[in-house]
């Protein structure tokens, strides 16, 4: 729930009802009393004059003045007719009901009812006034709280079966109105019931239908109380029924509008209130329907005007029929002007509330933030901003558009919605909520000196911040400091704070991160005091754990560092906190052991000091007899080294196994760790250990990296140590041998008296030894070897795996890497031979490296899986790419491109697919990848194939139009991962093929001269300058110039033969023709047919046949 | 006899339907009222359908003639009464059957048995078209639809020459859809810039909110065709938004919204999830709206996991399962021809 919304809101809420009400008809009691006395028309006594004037002021609502004047009639009135009697009575009576004299009122009515049995006859119309006069006491009954008796009377009206049925109907409706306003500030229940007895008496008047007037205002009263009730399905119908039978008069049109608005307002209030999820979805959707269903402005006014112009054709009708009107005439046609003013009044009245449009849109906006439609919300908050810029409550508006904004993910956009609020509205109530979040946002964006202007500017400039949001913005202003690693300004600010809101609720966490700002600035004295009295002040406070841990950074950072005590505090706080499962905690454990970690390493360092002195030691004392003693101080040394080294493993090892929630401290271990574990040859301790972390989630961006180190460590597994021992010890164990039989030899032939056959038996005992050796040797290396490829096939295996897992999944966009890290892994293996020659004998060839691949990848297992099949065939051509064979490479992509529709297929391999159909011609298939593509995966890392492509097909298609514009949608969007070139290069030549030259050029030159694309489209973009200059010259000046751009690709870019080709050629045809330099064009075609790579093109084809017109 | 007995309840709802249909009444010059048969009535007993007998006490529109005949008794004589087409002076008919489901036939996509249904209105209603409460002009409006439908332009410009002669014409409400229908052939010859201008334009002066919901996405049409991606998703999207009760308009208004997300897809933007969001829109569709070409289109944009949820989801709904959050369940505004007094 919003709940600052729901403030907001309320105000609207208010505001519109008051605003729609206003405008809603008040009934009249009193009807026809402007009506001329007719018998005082034709004697002009006194007393007529008198009832006149009298008459008059009633009209001109002087009531206390038309008072006086009835009762001087009345005095002087005494012969006259009872019915004339009756009407100064019901007269006298009107003018106290409208000054609201209750008691008077109700004596003066209780006497007509009471004295005058007829009433007043005939004297105003057909209408006795008896009626009217009931209705009228009933009211003022009940406005005197004397309920009962207005009830008794109604009740008389109501079974009355004499009675007008209108009067029936009303005194039903008053029963009601009255049964409600009776129990208005009753208990619940009491109100409920008296509801539902209200509703009971207004069903019985809406009865027999709601065809006249009266029966219509007891269905509206009806509606209202359904809405009271929350019964909205019944309020609904009722209402759809009235609206149907509308008269289209301006006071029902905003009736109806209003109910509409009510009945939407009631279900937003309930599902302000709702508990469950599902039924406040519900009545926010309730909500939302009424609201939509309301009429605009602009279908009220046009309702307003038909309603106008036909009243005011019934009174010209009126008029003109009775050009000398009966009185009864006389009145209706009064009756009629009477109403066409009183439509136009409300008319007036409605287009004075210019906001109408704009709550509506407020309130269907909020209703779509509720129902978690941020961009439907959005744009109704967006509309407010078109089409009612000066609604009155903008400030509103602005801060549900800025929250909708952010919820879509524009956090610019809303930050500058933010600024243009604060400059507009620097007084509104919103300004220090909006002000907060433009600090907010950019806070969340790590913007620090962005956020702490806004909060200052908010600080400084917001005079109705409330003590709360200052605290606030004071806390953010040095939370975002720190964030910046501002240490000295924030933990200043930090301390401000601290003393300026000395009940704080974030003191804690204030004087924690103050003390933080020490530790970081390496103050570690002050640290210590300050952690100190962060443990005093909160012994068990929320960020304990870290306090612990950094008091033990404090005792390894001071110096000397007490690296015992560092460690005693470290293992002390993993035995306090071995049960503890809170995220911080958990966060903070691989920390620790990091600490433990390189504690270790501090004290092998140490060590490593004493060691070297040691080995000084040993080499001085080589010759000496205490050698031995100081080889044993140095062995000794050195295994106290390796121990502390081996701790310091242990810690890191566990500081990377607990860190999957900590993702610095892993990637500062790791880093650790892949410097020490290869270098000791433990290979399968950092196999498994990133194999740990690998399994954490393979949809990690670093999920490939850790799967690449399990690879690594799995093939240097092969190489263990243990085969460079057994080799030393067979070298160690021969080497004497072979010394002794060489020595033998040598001595031998020193010998005066020796045999050939003795130096060669000599000789023979030293080969065989040597062979002897070699065998042993090549024993270790082969089991070596064997290893090696025991382990690269399980490094194969774990990356088949990790293949296999993800083949099947499409949305997967990962696996296609993995699918190139295993073709890159085979493709190793396999030993390339020249084009045309043969493969030696079991050696592994691309076909082995195949079946291997469709082997690893397991499709047989996927064979139900499109997906898995299609990848298997796009491995298979990647592999092919890698082993440098681009027609199997075809092959495989084009059999993808025959049996898989691109639904079925992941954005990269139809990205890839898509190229390999594009070079091939098959624009059709091609431009079916791209442009699925384009429709399902414009995010991805391969749009940019699509746009590119698409754009190709369009060119060569010769709708330059349509490629231009995907290459500018493509460029400005951004849209450019590897393809940017392509798209540059296409876009160049469509803007020339339309004739854009001076845009192309610049396209073209921007291509030529940067560096990074120097290659086949710098020769393109040469060729293109110069058919442009050709294009576009008309004197030879223009053809030299195109003449030097052609030189400068076929002297340049002769490995481009087709660029060069052409460059030749057109540059030969314009020294034959346009610069009549014949000679010229000989030499220059003479020169282009040298060219092996050229001559034997299309464009050589054409020279020859040039050539021979010379 | 044999049917009463075996099945006595059918007479008794026939009679209640009877009751609480209205009956097709033409009034004269002078207020004289008849009853009519409806000559589009088919008996859907019968395999295969057939014209529903006529009531021989209502009155038969004879066309050709272009008379009204009746048989009344008179003293026990059987006396046989015409009255001319031009004497009818106001018309009380509820919406025909056909013209419905030519509506409904529009909204699930299918413009040619649109136009059948729409023509045997329109037929019907040819000789009273002026008349109040003749149906010819809404079937005039759907039979547009219908071309639009089908995009037939030259079928389309034809028709809209010789609807613009006719009085209707005049009327500000039909003279709109004209403009309206003109508008959207313009805009499928690629005129998107003036149709953006004039819809925008319009926009501001129709009162009517089916008429604004229509410009909105014909405008969101114009906008997406000129790339103009975000402006398309913010004229499509107000149809849903301000015009909900336009039921038969949201569906088209939340296919183009889709595909405007769609188009302002790009990597830079991959956080705001964009295709997520546009699938949404898609899923919306299909569950809210399953029968209609846009849940077609949508089930063909949407990648084929999310279809197979989406239809689930549908069904699950269907048989009165919650609806998903966030699901924007557009409620039917009381259209005028199913107010109780129908189409007076």
């Amino acid at each position: 729930m919003l709940i600052q919304e729901s403030r907001t809101y309320k105000l609207a809420k208010a505001a519109l009802i008051a605003v729609l009400i206003a405008v809603t008809p008040v009934v009249a009691h009193l009807r026809a009393q402007t009506k001329p006395l007719p018998t005082a028309e034709q004697k002009e006594d006194p007393l007529s004059v008198l009832y006149k004037e009298a008459e008059k002021s009633l009209d001109a609502k002087k009531y206390k003045e038309a008072l006086a004047q009835y009762e001087e009639l009345e005095k002087k009135a005494l012969e006259v007719e009872l019915k004339l009697k009756a009407v100064i009575s019901f007269r006298k009576a009107s003018c106290y009901y409208f000054m609201r004299d209750w008691p008077k009122a109700e004596t003066e009515l209780t006497a007509f009812l009471t004295k005058y049995p007829k009433g007043t006859e005939d004297f105003f119309d057909a209408d006795n006034r008896r009626g009217i006069a009931e209705l009228t006491l009933i009211e003022v009954l009940s406005s005197q709280a004397k309920f009962d008796a207005a009830l008794a009377r109604l009740e008389k009206i109501r079974t009355n079966t004499l009675a007008r049925p209108e009067d029936r109907v009303n005194a039903f409706t008053l029963s009601a109105k009255i049964v409600s306003d009776r129990a208005k500030n009753a208990p619940d229940d009491v109100r409920k019931a008296a509801l539902a007895q209200a509703i009971g008496l207004l069903k019985q008047a809406t009865a027999e239908g709601i065809n006249t007037p009266e029966r219509r205002e007891a269905a509206n009263k009806l509606v209202e109380l359904y809405t009271k009730l929350g019964l909205t399905k019944e309020a609904s119908q009722l209402k759809s029924e009235i609206d149907a039978k509308s008269s289209g008069s301006p006071a029902e049109v905003v009736r109806s509008n209003t109910q509409r608005l009510e009945i939407g307002d009631a279900r937003f209030a309930a599902a302000e209130q709702a508990a469950d999820e599902t039924i406040r979805a519900n009545f926010y959707r309730e909500a939302l329907t009424n609201y939509q269903g309301t009429l605009r402005r602009l279908n009220l006014t046009t309702s307003f005007t038909k309603a106008i112009e036909a009243k005011q054709a019934e009174h010209a009708a009126l008029v003109k029929a009775n050009a000398k009107p009966n009185p009864e005439q006389a009145a209706n046609i009064e009756k009629a002007k009477l109403e066409v003013e009183q439509f136009k009044k409300y008319e007036a009245d409605f287009t004075a509330n210019k906001d109408y449009d704009a709550f509506v849109s407020y309130r269907i906006g909020l209703c779509l933030l509720e129902l978690k439609r941020p961009w439907e919300a959005y744009v109704a908050f967006k509309d407010i901003f078109e089409n009612s810029p000066n609604f009155s409550r903008l400030a509103g508006a602005y801060y549900y558009y800025i929250t909708a904004l952010r919820q879509i993910g524009r956090n610019t956009e809303a930050q500058s919605k933010c600024k243009e609020f604060l400059g507009k509205f620097p007084n509104a109530d919103e300004v220090s909520a909006i002000g907060l979040m433009l600090g907010d946002i950019s806070q969340a964006q790590e913007d620090y000196p962005e956020a702490i202007k806004h909060f200052t500017w908010v600080r400084d400039n917001v005079k109705s911040l409330t003590p709360e949001t200052a605290e606030e913005i004071d806390f953010r202003i040095a939370a975002c400091l720190f964030s910046q690693v501002d240490w000295a300004p924030a933990q200043k600010a930090f301390d401000a704070f601290l003393k300026k809101y000395e009940r704080s609720p974030v003191r804690q966490q204030v004087l924690y991160m103050s003390a933080l700002c020490q530790f970081f600035q390496g103050k570690y004295k002050e640290t210590k005091i300050a952690f100190d009295l962060y443990q005093t002040e909160y012994p068990k406070g929320q960020f304990l754990p870290d306090v612990q841990y950094r008091q033990a950074i404090v005792l390894f950072g001071t110096n000397p560092p007490d690296i015992p005590a560092t460690l005693k505090l470290c293992e002390q706080w993993l035995k306090d906190y071995e049960k503890d499962r809170t995220d911080e905690v958990i966060n903070q454990m691989p920390e620790v052991y990091t600490l433990i970690g390189d504690a270790n390493i501090r004290l092998a360092d140490e060590i490593d000091k004493r060691i070297k002195a040691a080995d000084l030691d040993v080499r001085l004392n080589s010759k000496s007899p205490d050698k031995a003693k100081f080889v044993a101080i140095k062995t000794k040394l050195e295994t106290e080294k390796a121990v502390l080294i081996g701790k310091a493993i242990d810690a890191y090892e566990a500081a990377a196994k607990s860190a999957r929630t900590n993702p610095q401290a892993l990637e500062f271990v790791l880093g650790e760790l892949k410097k020490m574990l290869p270098g000791r040859g433990d290979h399968k301790r950092m196999r498994d250990l990133f194999k740990e972390i690998f399994d954490w989630n393979h949809n990690d961006p670093k999920a490939m990296t850790y799967l690449y180190e399990v690879i690594r460590s799995t093939e240097r597994m092969g190489d263990m140590p243990e085969f460079g021992q057994r080799a030393e010890k067979s070298q160690k164990a021969f080497s004497g041998k072979l010394a002794e039989a060489r020595k033998k030899v040598d001595e031998l032939e020193r010998r005066d008296k020796v045999t050939k056959d003795e130096v060669d038996a000599g000789k023979a005992a030293v080969a065989k030894l040597s062979t002897e050796l070699k065998v042993e040797l090549d024993k270790v290396e082969a089991d070596r070897q064997t290893s090696i490829s025991d382990q690269k096939k399980r490094a194969l295996k774990i990356l088949s795996d990790a293949v296999s897992e993800s083949i099947n999944d499409r949305t997967q966009e990962g696996t296609e890497k993995l699918i190139a890290f295993l073709a890159e892994k085979l493709s190793r293996k396999v030993k390339r031979v020249k084009p045309g020659a043969k493969p030696l004998p079991g050696a592994y060839t691309s076909e082995n490296a195949e079946a291997e691949m469709t082997k690893l990848l397991r499709l047989e297992e996927h064979r139900d899986s499109l997906v898995a099949q299609a990848r298997g065939f796009f491995a298979l051509g990647q592999l092919a790419a890698l082993n440098r064979e681009p027609e199997k490479t075809a092959l495989y992509f084009s059999k993808i491109a025959a049996n898989y529709k691109a639904e079925e297929l992941s954005p990269t391999i139809l990205a890839m697919v898509g190229d390999s159909l594009l070079t091939k011609g098959d624009y059709k298939k091609a431009g079916e990848y791209f442009g699925y593509i384009l429709e399902h995966g414009r995010s991805s890392e391969y749009a940019d194939f699509a746009f590119a492509g698409l754009a190709e097909i369009q060119f060569a298609d010769k709708k330059y139009k349509e490629a231009l514009s995907l290459c500018n949608e493509a460029i400005d969007n951004n849209i450019l991962m590897s393809k940017e070139l392509d798209l540059r290069f296409i876009r160049a030549r469509c803007l020339a093929e339309m004739q854009k030259y001076p845009e192309a050029k610049k396209e073209f030159e921007e291509i030529a001269k940067t560096k990074e694309w120097r290659g086949e489209k710098t020769a393109a973009s040469l060729y293109w300058l110069g058919l442009m200059a050709e294009r576009q010259a008309t004197d030879e000046k223009g053809y030299n110039e195109a003449v030097a751009y052609y030189r400068r690709c076929y002297l340049t870019w002769k490995k481009y033969e087709s660029w060069s080709a052409k460059s030749y050629l057109s540059a030969a045809k314009l020294f034959a023709g346009k610069l009549n330099q014949k000679d010229a064009a000989k030499q220059l075609l003479k020169e282009m047919l040298e060219k092996d790579r050229i001559k034997d093109t299309r464009e050589g084809t054409e020279a020859k046949a040039l050539i021979l017109t010379l | 006899m044999h049917h009463f007995v075996r099945h006595p309840f059918v007479p008794v709802v026939a009679l209640l339907l009877a009751a609480s249909a209205q009956a097709q009444t033409f009034v004269f010059k002078g207020g004289e009222r008849w009853e009519i048969n409806d000559p589009l009535k088919m008996d859907t007993t019968a395999i295969p359908p057939k014209p529903a007998t006529p009531d021989p006490k209502k009155g038969i529109i004879n066309a050709v003639k272009g008379t009204i005949d009746r048989t009344t008794m008179q003293g026990g004589i059987e006396v046989g009464l015409t009255r001319k087409l031009s004497e009818v002076v106001d018309i009380a008919w509820p919406m025909p059957a056909r013209l419905t489901e030519a509506q409904n036939n529009v909204n699930r996509g299918e413009p040619g048995k649109a136009l059948d249904n729409a023509e045997a209105v329109l037929r019907l209603f040819e000789p009273m078209k002026t008349i109040s409460g003749s149906w010819w002009t809404k079937a005039s409006l759907i039979k547009l639809d219908a071309l639009d439908r089908l995009e037939n332009d030259a079928a389309t410009a034809s028709f809209l020459d010789a609807f613009e002669k006719e009085e209707v014409a005049k009327l500000p409400a039909v003279a709109t859809q004209i403009q309206l229908a003109r508008l959207m052939q313009r805009a499928r010859k690629g005129d998107h810039e003036a149709v953006i201008a004039e819809a925008t334009e319009l926009i501001t002066k129709i009162d009517s909110s089916e008429i604004q919901a229509r410009l909105h996405i014909v405008k969101g049409n114009s906008l997406f065709a000129a790339k103009k991606y975000e402006a398309a998703m913010n004229a499509y999207l107000r149809v849903p938004v301000f015009f909900g009760a336009e039921v038969e308009h949201v569906p088209k208004a939340l296919l183009g919204a889709a595909r405007s997300f769609r188009g302002m897809d790009s990597p830079a933007l991959k956080e705001q999830k964009l295709e997520a969001i546009s699938n949404r829109y898609l899923y919306d569709i299909i569950v809210t709206f399953p029968v209609s070409k846009e849940a077609e289109e949508a089930k063909k944009l949407l990648p084929k996991e999310e279809r197979a949820k989406a239809e689930a989801d549908q069904k699950k709904i269907a048989e009165g399962g919650p609806l998903p959050e966030g699901v924007i369940m557009a409620k039917p505004k009381l259209r005028p021809e199913e107010a109780v007094e129908g189409n007076k």
